[in-house]
């Protein structure tokens, strides 16, 4: 009882500090951050707040787009740190190849006032391991993209389909072909970007408990069981010509027209499909992500982000303070869903009252308590510096797999688990 | 101060930056092709990279994809760039400048720009598929992206080779023709008597550039396909930029890239030896 106490006191106190700031007018100086999408709209959305506090530090938020912020980002390091921003957006699945190849480009937030291990208690763990290199911490966690799917209310219940009752990814084949049929055709229940992503992919192996690489990042393990199950799925869904194949541009291009009826992505998503087609407002609404089998894991997650300093900014103290305004208070990342969608991982931000309202855009449905209430059964996965060598891998690989170019999905993994093998040197898991 | 040194002394600014920018990065890339550059700092393994390069099936998909482009996209691109170069040079055209200006401009859109328009045009729900009818998913059928970049470079290269080829063909000497007239040999004769043995020397220039333009072929796949789907479209640069800026592996870049040295050297000796002797 005692310790539930000083528990509970500790955690009251995180919840204090949390969300209250000192502000500081005699911080003063220029500052340039690095974004993506809605991200950076996010970002830019916290500056008034941020000025309340920091009246004389100017905040520059520039939206140059994910891919180019990463390669950008790397060639900036490989360069020595030239031509990089005060503050740096960078993925999760991706941070782990600037600590490992670049450990010298980011300012480790111990160094820094107050030290980023003072914060360490108010994220859940699993948002640092990604982020933290011994006992340097390269940068602050900011959002998760817990899986979900976004789906067309009208649509649905247009063609009979309800969707409570779609448990199985065979449910949901099952609803795409009567969706299909309703619409003539004309309506489709996904977006796979086969052979320019992998994202299904991603998403589906994460949900069974299956990665590219083990979580000690020491063995490559998409040829295992969860993996195999996710690539079958993937290609059954294809093969029931219930989904479109298209990217991130098309993906939007569809739902503003009314062409796709469901969208599976992180729950960053759902500013995208908010700020895209407002006009489409109520008729939207949120599920979780079927299951491979009957009672399975309904949860995975796709994305989620950090911040970082890189160390050649002239003004890190002023970085610095703009990252735990954003990051690292309520008030911040309460914007930040409130206008973008991004689902926060300070702990305090998740129990803010504003996560239990219903939202009028989605049909008054109370969303943020669906899509976090799935985080606690988020299986972890871990991107080590080789996420991208093996995306690229197993982007071809699905491509070919679906194209019917090898016998089943195992063979498929076999070959990829090979090549990412023989690709970063390490050894395919028993 | 010996008189025969002052040209080398002209010379110097040259050679330094020559050195500087050139010679230094051509060795230092030579060395980091040696290096195992995934760890940090990078570390002597001379087999590192290039044990890894004849059993990397990506490679050998880029180098399928560029040589594929080599064998479809450069012949046709020469053969419509000299008959638009006949065209363009014929006295029955008028408002000749403005034709050749146009035909030309494209080499002068801005690479990015252009890309951005054609991935639109190419779009399921874009402007070619509504023009045929059709609802092909260019972009995500591995043949029907290799036909987009094909017909995207063809767009951008033909009319800058049809002006060198409309320079080759304003050099043969006018009397060649009159002296064919009089023999009397058809407009068809003169173009495969006189007009292509004459123009050899140029059309030679012009595949030895298209060659090199399309071994280095980075920026329409890059931004149209992104080099997908899967590995469709990925051409040689465009994997070397991958293992360079995103994989941040310097050192198997170096080898792809000396790999496709190697490969420009090989096809320019075969050109040579097939084309180039007489001339």
């Amino acid at each position: 009882m005692k310790r539930l106490l000083v528990l509970g006191a500790a955690l009251a106190l995180t919840v204090a500090s949390a969300q209250q700031m000192q502000g500081n007018p005699n911080l003063r100086g220029e500052i340039t951050v690095w974004s993506w999408d809605i991200a950076a709209k996010a970002l830019e959305a916290n500056i008034p707040g941020f000025n309340k506090l920091f009246p004389n530090v100017k905040v520059t938020v520039l939206d140059i787009g994910n891919q180019a912020t990463y390669d950008r980002g790397l060639a900036g390091c490989a360069a020595g740190g030239g031509d990089l921003p005060d503050v740096y957006s960078v993925e999760n699945n991706e941070a782990e190849v600037f600590w490992a190849r670049f450990p010298n480009c980011f300012t480790d937030m111990n160094t820094l006032q107050p030290a980023a291990s003072s914060l360490r208690n108010q994220f859940p763990a699993f948002k640092w391991t990604e982020l933290t290199v011994g006992n340097k911490v390269f940068a602050m966690p900011w959002d998760s993209g817990p899986v979900v799917m976004f789906y067309r209310r009208d649509i649905y219940s247009q063609a009979g389909v309800n969707p409570a009752t779609i448990r199985t990814w065979d449910d949901f084949i099952a609803a795409g072909k009567k969706i299909a049929a309703a619409t003539n055709n004309r309506v489709k229940v996904g977006v796979i970007a086969n052979g320019q992503d992998d994202e299904w992919f991603r998403m589906l192996a994460n949900q069974n408990g299956c990665f590219y690489f083990n979580n000690d990042a020491n063995a490559v393990t998409v040829n295992q069981p969860g993996c195999v199950t996710a690539l079958e799925t993937v290609k059954k869904l294809i093969d029931a010509g219930i989904v479109m194949q298209g990217g991130w541009n098309e993906q939007i291009q569809g739902f503003k027209a009314g062409t796709v009826a469901t969208s599976m992505f992180g729950a960053w998503y759902e500013g995208t499909i908010r700020s895209n087609a407002p006009e489409q407002s109520g008729k939207w609404g949120v599920y979780p992500m079927p299951a491979s089998r009957p009672g399975g894991v309904r949860a995975a997650n796709l994305g989620g982000s950090a911040l970082a300093i890189p160390a050649s900014s002239r003004n890190k103290e002023a970085a610095w303070a703009f990252v735990r305004y954003a990051l690292g208070t309520t008030e911040g990342q309460v914007t930040m869903l409130k206008q973008f969608g991004l689902v926060p991982s300070l702990l305090a931000a998740t129990r803010d009252p504003y996560v239990a309202q219903p939202q009028p855009y989605w049909g008054n449905q109370r969303i943020w308590q669906v899509i976090l209430g799935t985080l606690g059964s988020v299986p972890a996965a871990r991107g080590t510096q080789f996420f991208q060598e093996a995306r690229a891998i197993m982007v071809k690989t699905q491509a070919d797999y679906v194209a019917g170019r090898f016998p089943n999905a195992k063979a498929a993994l076999d070959a990829a688990a090979q090549q990412i093998s023989q690709a970063t040197g390490l050894p395919i898991a028993r | 101060m010996k008189r025969s040194a002052t040209p080398y002394l002209f010379l110097l600014p040259y050679l330094a930056i020559f050195a500087l920018f050139w010679a230094w990065p051509i060795l230092e890339s030579l060395l980091l092709s040696f290096q195992n550059t995934r760890v940090s700092p990078p570390v002597w393994n001379l087999g590192v990279n290039w044990g890894r390069i004849l059993g990397d099936a990506a490679f050998w998909d880029a180098l399928r994809n560029t040589v594929l482009i080599l064998v479809i996209q450069v012949p046709l691109m020469l053969a419509l760039a000299t008959a638009l170069a006949v065209a363009l040079n014929s006295q029955l055209l008028r408002a000749r400048g403005f034709f050749r200006f146009a035909f030309f401009a494209p080499v002068v859109v801005g690479a990015v720009a252009y890309s951005a328009v054609f991935r639109l045009l190419f779009n399921q729900n874009g402007a070619v598929n509504a023009a045929l009818g059709t609802q092909i998913n260019w972009i995500f059928d591995p043949v029907g992206a290799m036909a987009v970049i094909i017909t995207t470079l063809t767009w951008r290269w033909t009319g800058y080779n049809a002006i060198i080829i409309l320079a080759g063909l304003q050099s043969i000497p006018k009397d060649l023709y009159e002296a064919a007239e009089i023999d009397g040999a058809s407009p068809w004769q003169q173009f495969w008597r006189i007009t292509v043995p004459s123009l050899r020397p140029v059309l030679l220039f012009c595949l030895v550039l298209s060659i090199i333009g399309t071994l280095q072929l980075f920026t329409e796949p890059w931004l149209i396909t992104n080099g997908g789907p899967g590995t469709a479209t990925t051409t040689l640069g465009v994997y070397l930029y991958r293992q360079g800026f995103q994989n941040i592996n310097f050192g198997y870049a170096s080898t792809i890239a000396y790999a496709i040295t190697l490969l420009a050297l090989v096809f320019s000796v075969i050109q040579l030896r097939l084309f180039g002797r007489e001339s």
